[in-house]
């Protein structure tokens, strides 16, 4: 397995490349999302469209997931922003990337882009949105469901969760249950440092958000509209907040078009040499 | 004197692949990854399902399509065969469906 030390801490990292060898046309870092996700959620989704599309892949799993290290603590935005800029830096990744951020990875890519608006050449939110005061309010609330109804009467709402969502959703659940418990995640994501309009005004690159017609994070377009330069949204209806899952070829599409808007590709149906 | 058909030998071509000798072989690397969750008594065969019977997590098949790259090579690609499929296919994908996968693969590769 291909891990990464950034310092004391090892990241898992799948990185893939274009067909043959061939030099890539640019990086693209794909970001998953809180307690239940991971790099496997792009790997076997986009991720092999984007390679082959000429673009060097660059996933990992965030600290506690995956098969990333979990240490106890050090789960704010900020460290996560910390560990993905020490990851890059180890991977010498220096110039602009493209990044990609499924729901809680689009608020550590929006961080990262308003850290270092230089170090962004396209930004793709997947059912996601900058770290504001209202985003604090929800994820603090998302967050204390799982840690008092899992991490404390944890038998009776897996028993729950297995009867009426499947023994699939019941596993993730346990497991999204241990992080919890086992880290300081809880507590630290909620005492996250936000972002100001300035700093979010601060990301000029283009950026889109593409959303589950079915989930009502699409309510957040009309702010990032008002602030930033450039601002796409792409609405995929029949989907919820699983998306990037459930319709990985479509939001893939999306991406590609966003970084060949940009120029850094071939428009598509040319061939990638 | 000939060696067995399914014994490595040093000539260029390798043996014919064949379902059981690849099952063979994706059974083991289902076993080196489950032995870390310490599952005693797994029996696998062509139905047994990633999801349901193994309770394989989907971050397990990215290091199966390690181990699956590390044994077959490029042709095998664990992470393009998948990125074809409906999320539902996903979630029943079989042993069995992999190994067809394998053979299939090898068998063009032979080919070629």
């Amino acid at each position: 397995m291909a891990t990464v030390d950034i310092g004391g801490l090892r990241l898992h990292v799948q990185r893939l490349g274009p067909p043959g060898g061939a030099t890539p046309l640019g990086t693209v870092v794909l970001v998953h999302g809180l307690l239940t996700d991971s790099l496997a959620s792009y790997y076997f989704t986009v991720a092999p469209a984007f390679a082959a599309a000429g673009l060097d892949v660059v996933m990992y799993d965030l600290r506690g997931h995956g098969r990333s290290d979990r240490p106890r603590s050090g789960y704010t935005l900020d460290d996560t922003i910390d560990d993905l800029e020490a990851l890059l830096a180890r991977l010498g990744v220096t110039g602009p990337v493209h990044l990609v951020g499924n729901s809680y990875g689009g608020t550590v890519a929006f961080g990262f882009a308003a850290r270092r608006p230089q170090r962004a050449a396209t930004l793709t939110l997947i059912e996601s949105e900058p770290a504001t005061a209202s985003w604090t309010a929800k994820i603090a609330e998302a967050l204390r469901q799982v840690v008092t109804q899992l991490a404390y009467d944890e038998a009776a709402a897996i028993a729950w969760i297995t009867a009426h969502r499947g023994p699939n959703t019941a596993r993730l659940a346990r497991s999204a249950a241990r992080l919890a418990r086992e880290t300081t995640l809880g507590v630290d994501i909620p005492a996250s440092r936000t972002l100001t309009d300035t700093q979010i005004r601060s990301v000029r690159c283009p950026v889109l958000g593409i959303y589950g017609g079915d989930s009502a994070q699409v309510e957040t377009v009309p702010a990032q509209r008002a602030l930033l330069a450039d601002f796409r949204s792409v609405v995929l209806p029949g989907h919820e907040h699983s998306v990037l899952v459930e319709a990985g070829a479509a939001v893939g599409g999306r991406v590609l078009d966003l970084i060949r808007s940009t120029g850094a590709l071939p428009r598509e149906g040319a061939s990638v040499r | 004197m000939t060696a067995a058909p399914h014994h490595r030998t040093t000539t260029d071509t390798p043996p014919p692949a064949t379902e059981r000798t690849v099952l063979a072989e994706v059974t083991d690397m289902l076993l080196t990854l489950l032995d870390g969750y310490g599952t005693d008594d797994v029996e696998i065969g062509m139905e047994t399902t990633f999801n349901r019977d193994l309770e394989l997590e989907s971050i397990d098949l990215v290091a199966l399509a390690g181990l699956l790259q590390e044994r077959y090579g490029e042709r095998v690609n664990l992470a393009e065969f998948v990125a074809g499929m409906e999320f539902d296919e996903i979630i029943d994908l079989t042993v069995g469906r992999l190994v067809g996968y394998v053979v299939a693969r090898l068998d063009a590769a032979g080919a070629n």
